[in-house]
């Protein structure tokens, strides 16, 4: 679904990704952990043609990304990090959620039945259908990231990309955003990539983990990859790990991973 | 006297409209002071066109619409911040204009007119002008009203959707340099920023969605024009800091039905 080979990126010789290759399968869900300027962001941004590599390419289902764009609206669910996104608009919620169905003379459209019950539908999986009609500005910062969800589902997404969708999202629902994530992607074949710092909770919900830090430490299956030592390598230092593990089934946050508490 | 508050009603009316839909996204994107920049580079454009021998309104028009394609270059190739950008302009402008002036003999113009407003320069031909220009500038509003939603609510996201993001960034400006120069006649260069905020302002106040938002930003500034045109005949008073105090005063009133807060 998601080829990318040797794509480098760098701004005045200093390189911001490096000689990165992987290759993702459709309906796979698969996170990006690393540090902050790791590279995580700019990486997605490539994925989705809003960046240019110095070198290597990118293809999604065997197209190059402006392509893959062009084939319809609302083909990439794209979910930016919410720091850059402007909620102060007086927006409803479902403003939002179709917001990116953009139209000659928008300003007097109206939601046909078929929107409403689509919106309704992705508003009740992700636990806000009570909330269509208020201002997105008044939401808590985890609900709209969850509008953010749903906007990317009403577009009938074959691949979403999403830029920390956990920011503010508190730790319970945290937990069920991800199952629903690894719900939409087995049962709907989406593929999706995530960025994402929460790498306690993650590693029990996805099919890939990638660590990068400017270039691809590791990809693979969590269970395959000593996740902690790689991400020490890719942290630069020594941390203590917080694993949520499958036999601790009722720890909130797991525990701590004896091979990080060098 | 009685036509000329006629035709400056009239332009007003004209103007105010599509200028309410850029207030929307002039308030919502941060940008106010962009407004007061391009305003202020019509001083400097009148200046060069008073220089060259050109009086009419194209010059003016030619320099502002340069002036706002530079801002928006500089702004996103440059790597500057568009305040800094627009104060760059605002400033040169000003003083462009200034040292022109001061060095002209046969300048029979009106700088304060330029400067506040001068109702006595509307013509038969700027209400026709008007007209066609509040036209085309809100056929263009409306036609990409939700292009500019999506772009004013994340850039990337209405790249990713097909949006023209960078064309559409400098045709908002240049048709906004089109609106500016016309209503610099009526309320001059200084007062022209009012209506490029407050319409939005009162809006936001007054209702809960972007419809009701521009709707009466629309409505207020209708009530503003023709009040401060009917004000300023009976008081005697300047029209264009007229109707931008009563402007100023029911966006004070505005707060008695504030929705968001």
């Amino acid at each position: 679904m998601v080829e990318v080979k040797n794509v480098s990126l760098s701004i005045n010789g200093k390189y911001i990704l490096k000689d990165i290759n992987f290759e993702i399968k459709k309906g796979s869900f698969a996170a990006i952990v690393g540090p902050n300027g790791a590279g995580k962001t700019t990486l997605l941004k490539i994925i989705t043609a809003l960046l240019k590599p110095s070198s290597g390419w990118v293809k999604i289902d065997g197209v190059e990304p402006e392509k893959y764009l062009r084939r319809r609206r609302g083909i990439v669910g794209y979910l930016p990090q919410k720091a850059i996104v402007n909620w102060n608009l007086p927006l409803t919620v479902l403003d939002v959620v179709f917001i990116q169905d953009v139209k000659p003379f928008g300003f007097f459209r109206r939601y046909s039945d078929e929107m409403l019950k689509l919106a309704n539908h992705w508003l009740g999986v992700f636990g806000i259908g009570n909330k269509k009609d208020e201002l997105i500005k008044n939401l808590s910062g985890g609900e709209q990231q969850r509008v953010s969800l749903v906007r990317c589902m009403v577009g009938k997404p074959e691949l979403l990309i999403l830029d920390e969708p956990n920011t503010a999202v508190d730790a319970v629902y945290n937990v069920r955003m991800y199952e629903i994530l690894r719900k939409i992607s087995r049962e709907l074949g989406i593929t999706i990539i995530m960025v994402t710092h929460d790498i306690g909770v993650i590693t029990e919900f996805v099919d890939e983990v990638m660590c990068l830090n400017v270039k691809l430490h590791c990809h693979g299956k969590p269970s395959e990859i000593d996740l902690s030592r790689m991400l020490n390598t890719v942290y630069g230092e020594s941390f203590g790990l917080l694993l949520h593990r499958e036999q601790c089934k009722n720890c909130m946050f797991g525990v701590r991973d004896d091979k990080t508490s060098d | 006297m009685i036509k000329l508050l006629i035709d400056a009603t009239l332009v007003g009316l004209f103007l105010s409209v599509p200028l309410s839909f850029f207030s929307y996204f002039i308030v919502m994107r941060k940008m106010t002071f962009a407004g007061v920049g391009i305003a202020h580079a019509t001083f400097g454009g009148i200046a060069l066109g008073f220089l060259l021998g050109l009086n009419s309104f194209v010059f003016p028009l030619l320099f502002c619409m340069v002036s706002s394609v530079f801002i928006g270059y500089m702004y996103k190739k440059g790597g500057f911040s568009e305040d800094s950008i627009i104060d760059v302009v605002f400033v040169f402008s000003m003083a462009l204009g200034i040292f022109i002036f001061s060095m002209a003999k046969g300048y029979s113009g009106n700088i304060i007119g330029l400067l506040f407003g001068d109702i006595l320069s509307v013509s038969d031909r700027d209400v026709v002008y008007s007209f066609f220009v509040s036209s085309l500038a809100l056929l263009f509003i409306l036609y990409f009203f939700s292009h500019f939603h999506l772009i004013t609510f994340n850039e990337d996201l209405a790249r990713i959707n097909g949006v023209k993001v960078d064309f559409l960034y400098y045709m908002f400006w240049l048709v906004l340099s089109v609106l500016i120069v016309f209503s610099i006649k009526l309320i001059g260069i200084i007062l022209v920023n009012a209506f490029l905020v407050l319409p939005a302002l009162v809006g936001l106040n007054t209702s809960k969605g972007f419809k009701g938002v521009i709707v009466f930003g629309v409505f207020s500034s209708l009530l503003a024009l023709i009040g401060g045109v009917l004000f300023s005949y009976y008081l005697n008073t300047p029209t264009g800091a007229t109707i931008v105090l009563l402007f100023f005063l029911l966006w004070l009133a505005s707060f008695a039905f504030r929705f968001n807060t």
